[in-house]
């Protein structure tokens, strides 16, 4: 993956994909669910069949194959399971929960979905936890599915680049979408998940209401997902910087919409999801990576199963197999590869394409600089978000939507504002056993810590003004108080004056700092031009200034930090020991004497920095540079769906037995969780009434 | 997220906008020199102590902060003189400014925009501040303003209540990587925003905007606390005394960089 490089990874246990080629035939079948039901049925293995074949040997059979236990993937797994499928989860990874398990947990559907109404009656959810009164008014929750379907295909609602998102979105998947919001709420309840107070609305899903609540668990003295109750420890707030195997990323205070003793993110999402999941029997085989589907014929015919790679995870000190944090329910398999038969569906939830810098080229060729990764490279691996689902489905004839959309939204490709790690948009700490993949957590600095530094290329040259850098272009904004909830109400929807050209300048907010991180320098060799790593530059006086702890667990010696005594060691000791610097930073120990020059002079002539932003001298030993980090966290564009969640063809018919949903899926531009929820539930009631094959 | 054309950012008196004023503003332009050297230093003043919240446009953020473009009771100049001083229901005090600074602010005031009240003489201003209280001396943030016990409190209450978006770092800094960066609320750059301002200003602007979602949900104490916890981060000293949730007292605090 890591392209025209030549030196080794450093030692800083980055997982080697060669790895996996460790064969380990283990004759083994199907481990009982719990209560003891075997939900697969194992048979003898024969050799690897072309995919189309109708005669492959199949190595497992079961009602419903879902490749990915996300967001998406999970639900359908329960709700499949619910209406009395066999349900068969494929993992590429060692634990459950895919990205939502990393998530804020903030899970926006609406439409008169049961925690807009409860907040709108003021009471407190069913177990009585909450205590905190509503946060938004009555007038913010009173939301329908018609409001919901309007919201989100207005044409005329813009975001601050000036783009109209919505307009492009299917209409048959948001209508559905949309009416199926208030059943996905109460599923998601139904299987452990509490829900804070309603306040706002995320990303993508829509303007007229508040229709985003996030998910807690009360601190207790034990992690009891049916009492709702996590230790702190497991919590990962008992030390501030150490979490848990059962929290990658530390939970978050959430008093203010529940109640003291609250804590939130995506751990209260996800682990209350796949408890729920294995209680009723859904079974997971983890490490394992979704290739390849099996088709009747290669454009025709019925979906009859997938192929899956063995995909195993060591764990970075140990070298140990890792093991998921719960295991009931795991079919333990490491053949090679292994082909499950699906009687009734298979579902398609294995995440996007912004780990695939292959495939990422299609948008932002630039991209395809694979010193930038996906979010969460710990946690999830080097095969999340491998465009596997797009990969698979365009090999038996499905068509793509939306494939524009990865354009807009603002976290698609962005700076993110925590240097000195590779894995710069997660937030993790020592205690999850993925920490050492990724060896330090970073320094968040947020975008006012952008002021305090210079960044530099891969040749050590400033590229961009500095504090606008990181400034990350608005979200879809109506005219007057924009409608965003808590703002008030006053807008119109589908009206030209949302989009009129007035408004667009008045309320454009776009710098293209990351346009200018991407470019090509005096670096970037052919053919592909590799716009190489980025570094913030900064001396011990704007640690002084700042605060910044530049020890560990925050930075560490991982290639992504690095101290010297002067300017020109510090450049020496970068190229040396970075993974993607692949020529020397020559300019740097000039850029930074230009840059003092400045200082003195108070004006910057290269990049105008904004006139009352400060700047200091780079002066002070010793000098520092922390890595920026270009993230391509979500990706938008993906297999073509109708609104049962069927994958369609390139000649507008369906694919029999195939489903698909989250951000497999394209022309739906709404971002995160409320998203791939509602695709799973829909694909996994849909996939449970098919008729078995 | 803030809205848009709100700005903590300190505003910087441009070259550019004093010059599309005067030529705009043909009466005051056309007026004395010692005028328009007031009204320049009105305009200053305003940018330092009162486009946080009324907008460099005048046109403040209604219903929380009036505008003042267009605002007929701007009419009563002994009001403004009072208000200024003294504060008034969401207004801080600001009981450091000389009788000339607050001449200045009140014939900004009357005659920016599309506003065009008359000119207001020193002697008027000074007229309508006779008799209102002083209320005590000017000390700063680094004279020991709060205490430990405060600012402990103020720990648990930004935790619950501001942590989320400006993260635990009080760097502006969200854990949450979805949301967006927000100013920070210690350390160099929190006294860069607001060096010159008191504390009553910071007081009332968090308890009018803040937390963004539902402005006023914390108790008075408990907005006083979270000062001291922020203070505390920057490492202001403690005292023997814990700051008062009372603007005016607060206004006799000062932010200020490192003495």
């Amino acid at each position: 993956m890591a392209g025209k490089r030549d030196k080794k990874p450093n030692d800083t246990g980055f997982e080697d994909r060669k790895r996996v080629s460790r064969r380990d035939f283990v004759k083994k079948g199907a481990v009982a669910g719990l209560g003891g039901a075997a939900l697969l049925e194992p048979s003898a293995r024969a050799q690897a069949a072309p995919q189309g074949s109708g005669d492959v040997a199949w190595d497992y059979e079961v009602d419903v194959v879902i490749a990915g236990g996300g967001c998406a993937g999970l639900t359908a797994a329960i709700r499949a399971r619910d209406l009395g499928a066999t349900v068969l989860v494929v993992d590429q990874n060692f634990d459950v929960g895919g990205r939502m398990l990393h998530s804020g947990s903030f899970v926006s559907l609406g439409g008169g979905d049961p925690v807009q109404r409860r907040d709108m009656s003021g009471e407190s959810d069913r177990e009585g936890f909450i205590t905190v009164d509503p946060v938004e008014d009555r007038e913010e929750l009173d939301d329908s599915v018609d409001l919901l379907f309007t919201d989100l295909t207005d044409w005329s609602v813009l975001d601050r680049k000036a783009q109209g998102p919505y307009r492009y979105n299917e209409r048959e998947l948001v209508r559905a979408w949309a009416e199926n919001c208030p059943a996905t709420r109460q599923f998601l309840t139904d299987n452990y998940v509490r829900f804070a107070r309603v306040n706002g609305t995320h990303g993508g899903g829509g303007l007229s209401r508040a229709r985003g609540a996030r998910c807690f668990l009360m601190l207790g003295d034990r992690t009891d997902m049916k009492a709702g109750t996590i230790t702190a420890e497991d919590a990962g707030v008992a030390d501030p910087e150490r979490t848990s195997a059962f929290a990658p990323v530390q939970m978050t205070n959430m008093s203010r919409f529940v109640a003291p003793g609250a804590v939130g993110n995506g751990v209260a999402l996800a682990r209350p999801l796949e408890f729920s999941a294995r209680e009723k029997g859904v079974e997971f085989m983890l490490h394992r990576s979704f290739e390849e589907l099996v088709r009747e014929q290669p454009f025709s015919g019925r979906i009859l199963g997938i192929r899956a790679r063995y995909s195993p995870r060591f764990h970075p000190e140990t070298g140990e197999l890792m093991r998921s944090y719960w295991q009931n329910g795991n079919v333990e398999e490491r053949r090679e590869t292994v082909n499950i038969r699906a009687r009734k569906a298979v579902i398609l939830a294995s995440g996007g394409h912004a780990g695939n810098p292959q495939v990422r080229s299609m948008f932002y060729p630039a991209m395809r600089e694979p010193a930038f990764p996906t979010s969460g490279l710990a946690l999830q691996g080097r095969q999340s978000q491998d465009a596997s689902a797009l990969i698979a489905g365009l090999r038996v004839g499905a068509n793509l939507a939306g494939m524009q959309q990865n354009l807009s939204y603002s976290t698609t490709f962005h700076i993110s504002t925590r240097l000195g790690t590779r894995d710069a948009y997660t937030t993790m700490m020592p205690g999850h056993p993925t920490f050492g993949f990724r060896g330090s957590a970073g320094v968040n600095v947020g975008n006012a810590g952008f002021e305090e530094f210079i960044a530099v290329n891969q040749v050590g040259q400033r590229f961009f003004n500095e504090v606008r850098l990181p400034l990350r272009p608005g979200l879809n904004a109506y005219p007057g108080d924009g409608g965003a909830p808590g703002q008030g109400l006053e807008h119109k929807p589908l009206d030209w004056r949302n989009c009129r050209k007035e408004w667009v300048q008045e309320m454009y907010g776009h710098d293209h700092g990351l346009d200018a991180a991407l470019a090509m320098n005096e670096g970037s060799e052919p053919p592909d031009y590799y716009s190489g790593p980025l570094w913030a530059i900064f001396d011990q006086e704007a640690v002084e200034r700042t605060g910044w702890e530049l020890r560990y667990p925050y930075v560490a010696d991982n290639g992504y930090f690095f101290q010297a005594d002067t300017i020109e060691e510090l450049a020496d000791k970068i190229a040396a020991d970075h993974e993607f610097q692949r020529v020397p930073l020559k300019y740097l120990a000039e850029t930074v004497a230009t840059w003092n020059g400045y200082v003195d002079a108070g004006a910057d002539p290269e990049f105008e920095r904004e006139v009352d932003a400060p700047m200091n001298h780079i002066a002070a030993p010793p000098f520092y540079a922390l890595s920026i980090m270009v993230i391509w966290h979500d990706s938008y564009g993906g297999l073509r769906v109708n609104g049962r969640q069927q994958v369609v063809d390139m000649q507008g018919e369906v694919i029999p037995g195939l489903y698909a949903g989250g951000e497999a899926v394209g022309g739906f531009n709404k971002h995160g969780l409320g998203k791939g929820h509602v695709h799973g539930y829909i694909a996994g009631t849909r996939a449970a009434e098919e008729p078995s094959a | 997220m803030p809205k848009s054309g709100r700005k903590t950012r300190r505003p910087t008196p441009a070259a550019g906008v004093l010059g599309a004023w005067l030529l705009i503003a043909p009466a005051a332009a056309a007026g004395q020199a010692d005028t328009t050297a007031g009204f320049e230093r009105g305009q200053e003043l305003y940018e330092a102590h009162c486009a946080l919240c009324h907008q460099e446009s005048g046109q403040g953020d209604p219903p929380t902060f009036p505008a003042l473009n267009g605002n007929d009771r701007l009419e009563d100049s002994a009001r403004i003189v009072r208000n200024i001083y003294r504060g008034a229901g969401t207004m801080p005090p600001f009981p450091d400014l000389e009788v000339e600074d607050i001449a200045a602010l009140v014939q900004y005031v009357r005659g920016a925009w599309e506003n065009d009240f008359p000119e207001v003489a020193a002697e008027e201003v000074a007229a309508a501040l006779d008799g209102l209280d002083e209320t005590g001396g000017r000390v700063s943030v680094w004279d020991g303003v709060f205490t430990q016990a405060q600012a402990d409190r103020g720990q648990t209450a930004y935790t619950g209540a501001c942590g989320i978006c400006h993260g635990r770092r009080l760097n502006g800094a969200p854990d949450d990587p979805d949301m967006r960066s927000t100013p920070p609320l210690a350390r160099a750059g929190f006294l860069r925003e607001w060096d010159g301002r008191s504390l009553a200003t910071l007081y009332e602007y968090m308890r009018a905007t803040m937390p963004e979602d539902n402005p006023g949900s914390l108790t008075d104490p408990e907005y006083v606390d979270v000062i001291a916890y922020m203070l505390s981060v920057g490492g202001m000293p403690t005292g023997p005394d814990a700051l008062p949730p009372d603007p005016p007292r607060l206004s006799r605090i000062a932010i200020e960089q490192r003495p």
